[in-house]
């Protein structure tokens, strides 16, 4: 027996924390770099993400799987009327294709992944330097793992639709006198409804025979621990603002009596833009 | 302390409070245990894929007096750090085999590890050269493995050599108007290895007028060698817009029918106006699953048990209606001993119906 891991090392965010508390950094209010929406404003990222996956799926195999990971995120945050308790929205979706090989030998595989995350957000902490924001939000992944190697069970789907809460923390400084912002988010299922074959259910027999009652299972953190987490660096360049940062995402559960644990970690390259968004109505 | 400071403090402690659940995340991922890819491991990994996911245990206890447990015990001495990939897959390829189970296999460069015995144990009941006689040379090929013909007697001869790829309505439509006169139809799949299950079904529903449960089936529902899913019920509908077929039609059959073939004869079995002839088919009554061992050879198992219309395992086969054997003496004449006893039979039944 061994014990791998294959997740990202919690270490990094640990470093840019150093980083900001070491190097003598100046607070910044500059509206230029980084800020919330205002109402009807959207500030969007579209972002390629670039990394490695890993899957490991009992139902298809009792292996272990990575690979290059290749995908697109969007990511925007969306101002609401200010009278609202929530003031924001926060909404991040992506798409990842990943073809895996089996990590101790032959045998490969290939992931189709997909999230989309809507939070409504309430600014705990809101001043010039630092945007703590904190709201309940709704959760949907989707994955289809397909396995080259195998039979009649060459595909599962992965996927939960849960609510949760997500905090988002922006913090606006400069280095050097380059004015820049460090953005973290996190998204946290808590309850919802997660789709796994109960056990050895045949995803034949449910297409042909229309039974999927048992594959549709109740989840929590006992037996859906889910996260997605993002550390990003604004940085302005000629009244442009690019974002590099690093997503991972992560979901471990054992619906329906298989193991399953996939998951990624992703360096992004995105672009900001902010849009004006016109009223409806009169 | 300035502003400044208290600021970056809070953002600090903000970002370390969002990687608790991170680090649990991590915690979680380094708890889960795989296999080693070394002979011990994928040893461990492949007897408790099976013993965890092989829908027979019981049945195979029962009928052949396979303990898993003990096999372990058995073949887990033959298993050493310095044993060759080769030796290692042959003693993989022995331990699955003593299940005598055609749906389970491992499969490496070194070969594809089979237990065939469901066939190779038994007479063969049938002659390649004998059937193509029969079939003469003006057949008409109705699909990849479907040929057909009329034999002297007016009677339909399908010969369904597989059910890896299926036929259409189209030629189903054509196949029965060119039979339209014929007083029956033989529809041989002796030595049908299987294939495809829509296939198998896609033939068998032309020939009913109503809905029929011709069997169930289920699903383990756990790593017990007890957890099933309750039976569910499969039902065979009238295929839809085509022609089907309501005269006599005798079936015939052998060993080496196995799988979506088996499927078939009982399917058809099920059905008031088919007549299975021959001999018992090969089995193979679980649909197989697949999974991997950490150094990427590939085993396959039955996994969900089906069972025919009175529930009874059809895992050791359907027996037919009429138990026939080829006869030598008919064989060095040039007489298929199935084919004239199902003409036998169809011409029997249009004069006492």
């Amino acid at each position: 027996m061994t014990v791998n891991c294959r997740c990202s090392n919690p270490l990094i965010p640990l470093l840019f924390s150093v980083i900001l508390t070491v190097v003598p950094l100046q607070a910044r209010s500059q509206r230029t770099v980084w800020s919330l929406p205002d109402y009807n404003e959207t500030v969007r990222t579209w972002s390629v993400a670039f990394g490695n996956a890993f899957a490991r799926d009992t139902y298809l195999s009792a292996s272990s799987y990575d690979g290059w990971a290749l995908g697109f995120e969007n990511d925007s945050w969306t101002g609401y009327r200010p009278y609202r308790l929530f003031k924001y929205g926060r909404f991040h979706s992506n798409l990842l294709f990943s073809p895996m090989k089996n990590r101790l030998g032959g045998g490969s595989t290939m992931e189709l992944a997909g999230s989309e995350h809507a939070a409504f957000l309430w600014p705990a902490v809101k001043s010039s330097m630092c945007d703590l924001l904190i709201g309940p939000a709704i959760l949907m992944d989707l994955g289809v793992l397909y396995n080259q190697q195998n039979s009649n069970n060459p595909v599962t789907l992965e996927g939960y639709l849960g609510t949760g809460f997500c905090v988002d923390n922006t913090f606006r400084f400069s280095l050097f006198r380059y004015d820049m912002a460090l953005q973290a988010t996190l998204y946290l299922p808590l309850a919802g409804i997660g789709f796994a074959p109960d056990y050895d259910q045949p995803y034949w027999y449910m297409y042909k025979y229309s039974e999927y009652g048992k594959a549709i299972h109740l989840i929590w953190p006992f037996n859906n621990i889910a996260l997605t987490h993002q550390i990003a660096l604004v940085l302005p360049i000629r009244g442009d603002r690019l974002r590099i940062g690093y997503t991972f995402d992560y979901t471990n559960n054992s619906l329906g009596g298989h193991k399953r644990s996939v998951g990624n970690n992703m360096f992004t390259l995105g672009y900001t833009i902010i849009f004006q968004t016109k009223e409806w109505g009169r | 302390m300035n502003r400044s400071f208290l600021h970056t403090v809070s953002f600090v402690g903000a970002l370390l409070l969002m990687m608790i659940p991170v680090s649990c995340a991590w915690d979680q991922e380094k708890k889960d245990q795989e296999y080693a890819n070394t002979p011990q491991g994928n040893f461990m990994a492949l007897w408790t894929i099976m013993d965890e996911r092989y829908c027979f245990f019981d049945l195979k206890k029962e009928r052949l007096g396979v303990d898993w447990d003990e096999v372990k015990h058995r073949y887990s001495a033959s298993i050493s750090d310095n044993i060759s990939d080769k030796a290692l897959f042959e003693v993989f390829c022995k331990m699955i085999g003593e299940l005598r189970d055609g749906h389970v296999n491992l499969t490496s460069v070194y070969d594809y590890g089979r237990n065939w015995s469901w066939k190779t144990d038994y007479p063969a009941n049938f002659s390649k050269d004998l059937q193509d006689r029969y079939l003469g040379n003006d057949y008409v090929i109705g699909g990849n493995g479907y040929y057909y013909r009329v034999l002297d007697d007016n009677i339909g001869y399908l010969v369904v050599g597989s059910f890896e790829s299926g036929t259409s309505s189209g030629r189903m439509n054509v196949m029965f108007n060119n039979m339209a006169l014929c007083n029956g139809l033989i529809i041989d799949i002796r030595d049908n290895g299987g294939g495809d299950l829509t296939a198998a079904e896609f033939l068998a529903s032309h020939f009913t007028e109503k809905k029929v449960t011709v069997g169930y089936y289920c699903y383990k529902t756990g790593p017990g060698h007890n957890d099933f899913s309750r039976l569910y019920k499969n039902e065979l509908s009238p295929a839809k817009e085509d022609l089907r077929w309501i005269k006599p039609v005798v079936v015939l059959t052998n060993r080496g029918c196995f799988s979506s073939a088996n499927d078939f004869a009982y399917t058809m079995k099920a059905l008031d106006n088919v007549t299975l002839l021959g001999d018992t088919t090969g089995g193979g009554g679980g649909l197989p699953m697949s999974s991997e061992l950490p150094n990427g050879w590939v085993v396959r198992f039955s996994s969900a048990p089906t069972f025919d219309a009175d529930t009874n395992h059809v895992e050791f086969g359907i027996a037919p209606d009429i138990r026939v054997d080829m006869l030598e003496e008919d064989i060095q004449v040039g007489v298929d001993t199935y084919i004239e006893r199902a003409r036998k039979y169809i011409n029997d039944k249009i004069v006492n119906p």
